[in-house]
């Protein structure tokens, strides 16, 4: 699938920002499912400075400095993207999950690698009670592919989908208790669940482009950015797999960027000098296929 | 003599077992070693009340120096020096300075490979989960675009002895080692009160390492600049080693700033000054990395700079250690250090570490598990390493259920040095004190020279109880032979100019200016203190009406200011000269002027801390002397030290900080004053107006001006305009506003028509226009004019201190994070 995609946020203040800065993950990885056309970040006013890296994960980032006053900053990522299913080795599937611990198999291939998202992280505990509720699913010897999809089936049916239950701060114990939370919280849980385990997984933020309910039109900007999570299969394999929509990752799916948990790769963060006692913000997306 | 009884104890047949220590000073044959034969002579002829004499005049010389240490979210305490010195001779030194500066190269390398290639990783020399699970492991650093091939200056590492006398590693300190300062100032001490052990010795001066390390740190600016500005960036006054910071920052003549003083434009770092911003190339930073960018780091600190990574990554400022130094703290790379020398640098370890059990690996974890008992163990993730002292089962289970998080170490016996201890003079008299042998540590430093690393000859001396410091000791690497160059540095150019911090600098005037108002306010209340006693002492010994309230009225003006803590008159006097926690004490203002002067102390001369050596010692006697005279005997000396501030102002160059300190003085001095005339709005009678007036003018330090102009004659039209107009009175109001105005003008953001400025002159007119006869004139009880006057110009100083602040000391709102803000509430 081809896709134009514009991912707009606006912030407003009440009073002059006199120093802006920030750094965004709005351009899409280029991966082997995925390629990225032209694309590009615009912000506004126009940044005095601006830079592009990759950072310690392969992601692309956009560093910003806007010193001009202003009271409303909008950050725009647009391009085309060229997606298809990530193919998973069969083969990789059917093997027990628990021949893929990093730590505790550190001679893998590619351990030493995917060490660092078998560990817990700032917004992804080692968790008791995650790795009670993913025991169910992680059984002894189970083929990762049955024991991941069980575990995103299980949240799927156990948890709630609800705006209102959860903040950007949500933690994984408060979503354990709230049995609610939005795709960044099910991401979280899920890597909670799999990293207590001892297995290796990853943080995916991107897109999922939407169908239009039945007879309707599509509603440009309805779309949002979205969170799902990627498990290590051994060498640099990965199965990407959504617990919001207890699916495995397809070709609607488009890839931004990939870290430890949302902390590594939001789309927009920043710092901000300024007198303002408020502010709103404003985020539309829109996935349109071509 | 302390000296032979110390060799006589030690060759006594041991009492209680304990464990076999490597003794600093005497060797197993009961005679000295080779360190110490040199100074025996001199040193055997100390006897315990020379040393009792010598640690005295130690602990005077740091408390005037202001030397202090505070643990996390404790108040300052003063800084342990031990009279006796670590004393390590030309060889043995010669073999532990080979070890240091290969540790240094290694830890360079080891931070190389760990932001660049991971080859310690990928090959497995390193386990990934050791290395990944800390937290020093800065990822933001670690971006393939860049790549510092030298990102290591300076290390500190902590060593000690095993039972054989071999040191062995400890720790390393990289990210922002602390200790060098406070080395500089026990040598400084040292010196001073064992001269002819010091000459005699023929030791290694310091100087030279400290040159070194500032031409280490000008090189490290990235370009070929001719003049690079070095700043040292300390997280504030309240860090657990302010005095450290700035002693070095002093020392090395680099001005030290504060997150807030520093901004990014463009990717330049900045050094904000008014009407200017300065670049900065060179941050040797005491500030923890995860502190350092808002930005990037964490998002809720305010002692970095936001975009300071980003400046890094592009090469536009050099931070010194590199942001991800931090990592080389974990205690899991020592288990690994002789693996890894091989692989990186080819060459064997040559200084052993401490012996180290990462337990993620199962081999060294079933060791731990079995040996529990024996061995100190360190959690990886948490900084620093904190020691676990939970029972060796929940400490098993804690182990077992995330291995990869615990390290373990042997404990190591470590040497013992003598170190001076005086019994509790209270329990057991004059009990005589002597040298007994404690357990040592010995912090050494390196920093980078030329290409290779050099290694400090002396160090930090740590005396250990219950694996924490309780004092430290100075050490003295000894010359091989005389005319040696100190540090072995003959050709480096001695420390020239010293370019500390333009006080134009908005948080530095802000501090100038509260020095000010503090002292003055300290002075003022202490006078206060000292009038009102007087009435106490007076009234205790001729009982009377009109006494009793004149003091109640005095002593009011005390209680508006301070409140009232006992009904007991000395119990509160003494309440408002000791208590820091009493809103508005003396105590309070003292602690808060020398917060002030903590911020800036590379502005001042060191003889500025001798006000508080002068009044910790007052404040000591005080608490120690339930006597009522004491209290204003004491008050008198806190005076006499607050005073001496006006001896160290004299000598400071006329810039702006100094001309803010004045503005601060004066603005304070007027509030002051019409405060006290408060007590001249009532009328009570002839007899204890006469008493009040007397007390006033002995507040404001006005009697003797006064009796000079109108003999004894008191009455209220006199003393009003002493006080609040003569211009010739340095206490009167119009005297204040006067020289507030002069200093105001001098300031470089001071155009003639500022708000500040506007608000004096005003306020200058108001004074001059205002009749002291209308003043006194009385309507009722009081003496309405005289109160409506006080309170209109009270309100006009408040307003001129706002905008002095407004226009003087604004640096601008601090950062906050894009959607920190509140949301707008939703229109309805």
């Amino acid at each position: 699938m081809r896709y134009r995609i514009e991912h707009r946020t606006t912030y407003s203040y009440d009073d002059d920002v006199t120093d802006s800065l920030g750094i965004a993950y709005l351009v899409p990885r280029e991966l082997p499912w995925q390629q990225v056309g032209d694309y590009r970040v615009d912000i506004t006013p126009v940044p005095t400075d601006t830079a592009t890296d990759a950072d310690y994960y392969g992601n692309h980032l956009s560093y910003f400095q806007v010193v001009e006053p202003h009271r409303t900053l909008v950050i725009v990522g647009t391009g085309e993207v060229e997606v298809v299913a990530p193919v998973v080795d069969p083969a990789r599937l059917d093997r027990p999950w628990d021949g893929v611990l990093p730590l505790e198999q550190p001679q893998l291939p590619g351990a030493w690698l995917a060490t660092d998202l078998a560990l817990a992280s700032p917004a992804v505990p080692i968790h008791p009670g995650a790795k009670e509720y993913a025991a169910a699913s992680l059984l002894p010897g189970r083929p990762v592919g049955d024991a991941v999809s069980d575990l995103i089936h299980r949240i799927h049916r156990d948890f709630e989908y609800d705006h209102t239950a959860t903040t950007v701060t949500s933690t994984v114990p408060e979503i354990l208790a709230q049995r609610a939370g939005v795709c960044q919280d099910f991401a979280h849980l899920t890597l909670s669940c799999l990293r207590s385990h001892g297995l290796a997984a990853r943080y995916v933020s991107g897109y999922l482009a939407t169908e239009p309910p039945e007879g309707r039109d599509r509603v440009v900007g309805a779309d949002a950015s979205h969170a799902w999570a990627a498990v290590w299969l051994g060498d640099d394999e990965w199965l990407a797999v959504d617990p919001t929509n207890e699916q495995w990752q397809n070709d609607r799916y488009v890839t931004l960027a990939w870290g430890r948990d949302y902390g590594d790769v939001p789309p927009v963060k920043g710092v901000i000098f300024t007198e303002a006692r408020h502010s709103n913000l404003d985020v539309s997306v829109d996935v349109q296929p071509l | 003599m302390v000296l032979k009884e110390y060799v006589a104890a030690l060759t006594q047949p041991m009492l209680g077992g304990g464990p076999t220590r490597y003794d600093e000073v005497v060797g197993p044959d009961g005679l000295l070693r080779p360190s110490w034969k040199r100074l025996a002579a001199v040193a055997s002829g100390l006897g315990a009340s020379d040393l009792r004499r010598i640690d005295e005049q130690i602990v005077r010389f740091l408390a005037d120096d202001g030397v202090t240490y505070s643990r996390a979210g404790r108040r300052p305490t003063a800084w342990r020096l031990d009279p006796v010195p670590m004393v390590v001779d030309a060889a043995s030194w010669r073999e532990l300075e080979v070890g240091l500066a290969q540790r240094a190269e290694l830890l360079n390398a080891v931070l190389v490979d760990l932001y660049g290639g991971r080859t310690l990783l990928r090959d497995g020399i390193v386990p990934a989960a050791a290395v990944l699970a800390h937290p020093g492991f800065t990822r933001i650093m670690a971006y393939g675009s860049r790549n510092d091939p030298r990102p290591l200056v300076t290390t500190a590492t902590d060593i000690g002895r095993d039972a054989s006398g071999a040191w062995r590693v400890l720790g390393d300190r990289t990210q922002a080692p602390s200790g060098l300062g406070y080395a500089l100032e026990n040598r400084k001490v040292l010196s001073r009160v064992l001269p002819e052990l010091y000459r005699e010795a023929d030791l290694h001066r310091m100087a030279p390492y400290l040159w070194a390390f500032r031409s280490a740190l000008l090189q490290s600016a990235h370009g070929e600049l001719p003049d690079p500005r070095v700043v040292v960036l300390t997280p504030g006054t309240h860090s657990e080693t302010a005095y450290d910071q700035a002693a070095l920052a002093t020392s090395l003549g680099f001005p030290l700033v504060q997150g807030s003083d520093l901004v990014v434009r463009d990717g330049w770092v900045l050094l904000k000054s008014l009407g200017r911003l300065e670049r900065v190339d060179v941050i040797l930073r005491r500030v923890d990395a995860s502190f350092c960018d808002p930005l990037e780091l964490r998002g809720d600190s305010q002692l970095g700079v936001a975009g300071l990574a980003e400046a890094v990554r592009r090469e536009r400022v050099r931070v010194v250690n590199g942001l991800g130094a931090g990592v080389l703290e974990n205690p899991a790379l020592l288990a690994y250090a002789p693996a890894i020398c091989e692989h990186l640098l080819g060459e064997s370890l040559r200084l052993p570490t401490v012996a180290t059990w990462w337990c993620g690996d199962p081999d060294a974890r079933a060791h731990v598990l079995a040996n529990l008992e024996s061995l100190s163990v360190r959690m990886v993730d948490t900084v620093p390493g904190a020691v676990l002292d939970v029972g060796p089962e929940a400490l098993a289970r804690r182990i077992e259920a995330a291995p990869h998080r615990f390290v373990a170490q042997e404990r190591l016996p470590l040497s013992q040095s003598p170190t001076w201890t005086e019994p509790r003079r209270s329990l057991l008299g004059t009990g005589s004190g002597r040298a007994e042998p404690r357990p040592v540590t010995l912090r050494a430093f390196t920093v980078r020279y030329g290409s290779s690393y050099r290694t400090l000859l002396g160090g930090l001396g740590n005396v250990m109880r219950d694996g924490r410091t309780v004092a430290s000791k100075d050490v003295w690497v000894l010359k091989a032979e005389t005319g040696e160059p100190d540090q072995g540095l003959a050709e480096v150019m001695p420390v020239t100019s010293g370019r500390s911090l333009p006080a134009t600098v908005p948080r530095v005037l802000e501090d100038m200016f509260w020095v000010g108002r503090y002292a003055e306010r300290a002075e003022d209340l202490l006078r206060l203190v000292l009038a009102a006693h007087v009435l106490v002492e007076d009234f205790r010994s001729r009982p009377r009406t009109s006494g009793g309230l004149s003091l109640s009225v005095v002593t009011g003006l005390i209680t508006r200011l301070a409140g009232r803590v006992s009904d007991d008159y000395d119990e509160d006097f003494r309440s408002l000269l000791l208590d820091q926690d009493r809103a508005g004490s003396v105590a309070q203002s003292l602690e808060a002027m020398r917060d002030a002067l903590s911020g800036v102390r590379d502005q001042w001369s060191s003889d500025v801390w001798r006000i508080f050596g002068v009044v910790d010692r007052a404040q000591a006697t005080l608490a120690g002397n339930p006597d009522s005279h004491q209290v204003a005997e004491s008050a008198g000396r806190m005076l006499t030290g607050v005073l001496s501030l006006a001896g160290v102002t004299a000598n400071m160059i006329r810039d702006p900080g100094w001309h803010m300190i004045s503005v601060g003085r004066y603005l304070e001095r007027s509030q002051q004053v019409g405060h006290l005339l408060t007590a001249v709005t009532e009328r009570h009678g002839l007899d204890v107006d006469r008493e009040i007036l007397a007390s006033v003018l002995a507040a404001a330090e006005s009697s003797v001006t006064h009796r000079r102009r109108y003999r004894d004659f008191v009455r209220p039209a006199g003393v009003l305009d002493l006080l609040l107009k003569d211009p010739e009175n340095p206490r009167s109001l119009a005297f204040s506003v006067a020289r507030a105005s002069e200093h105001l003008a001098a300031l470089p953001a001071s155009t003639g028509s500022t708000r500040p400025e506007r608000l004096l002159a005003a306020l200058g007119s108001q004074v001059e226009e205002t009749k002291v006869a209308g003043l006194v004139a009385i309507g009722g009880a009081d003496r309405p004019n005289l109160v409506s006057f006080l309170a209109t110009t009270g309100a006009e100083l408040d307003r001129l201190a706002a905008a002095v602040a407004d226009l003087h000391f604004a640096t601008g709102p601090a950062p906050r994070s894009f959607g920190s803000l509140p949301e707008l509430e939703p229109v309805p």
